[in-house]
């Protein structure tokens, strides 16, 4: 999946591999915190871990859009893109948040 | 008359999945109720569909629609990556039609 040229995608396509990863990552960010309820310590961690790369791979994806526009290829705007970067926006925070979360449920051996 | 439920969080990319797929229908010559909603309504929504197709970001929350869904008889899986990143209706409703048996 990871080597899908985004060279060959059309702007559509590329805000949704963006929104696809972000998802991946948000779906692994909430197991994540159903597995620690369940009590499965070592699988909440490797989601998280899992869902920091398919975070790292949309990263990856907007940056590459916001260089091409630096660089003074204008970007085509779509609503669907400022969907995307919702996604990509709202996960980072929620993987910031659960991560927090998870150490401090360690730290009070919750 | 296929009836396909696509849901993801707010119901917005999906919708656009909803148009490629129905133009990948009608293209075929096939006819399909296809439509999209939020996260939120995908439960409620749900028995008035054959197939469910879920976003990748509430694949968390696929055991839960499914175990909805087994009181219609319904099947419910998560859209498949290529399909999803390509924004591809043709193996979209494909997936649709394995799931609901169809082919």
């Amino acid at each position: 999946m990871e080597n899908i040229d985004l060279e060959s995608l059309n702007g559509e396509q590329i805000n949704f591999m963006m929104i696809l990863h972000s998802g991946n990552a948000r779906s692994k960010v909430m197991q994540s915190l159903r597995e620690y309820r369940e009590g499965n310590v070592e699988e909440a961690d490797h989601l998280l871990v899992q869902a920091e790369d398919d975070l790292k791979v949309a990263h990856e994806i907007h940056f590459k859009m916001v260089q091409q526009e630096a660089s003074g290829e204008k970007v085509e705007f779509a609503l669907l893109l400022m969907h995307a970067e919702d996604h990509l926006m709202s996960t980072l925070t929620m993987k910031e948040l659960v991560k927090e979360m998870l150490e401090l449920f360690k730290q009070k051996n919750i | 008359m296929k009836r396909i439920l696509l849901a993801c969080s707010a119901g917005m990319s999906t919708s656009l999945l909803v148009t490629k797929m129905e133009q990948y229908v009608t293209s075929i010559g096939d006819e399909a109720k296809i439509w999209a909603v939020g996260q939120d309504q995908a439960k409620a929504e749900l028995k008035h569909a054959d197939v469910v197709l879920i976003g990748p970001q509430m694949s968390f929350l696929k055991g839960e629609l499914q175990k909805e869904a087994n009181q219609y008889g319904i099947k419910v899986d998560v859209i498949d990556m290529m399909a999803y990143g390509m924004a591809d209706g043709k193996k979209a409703y494909e997936q649709a039609l394995k799931l609901m048996g169809d082919q």
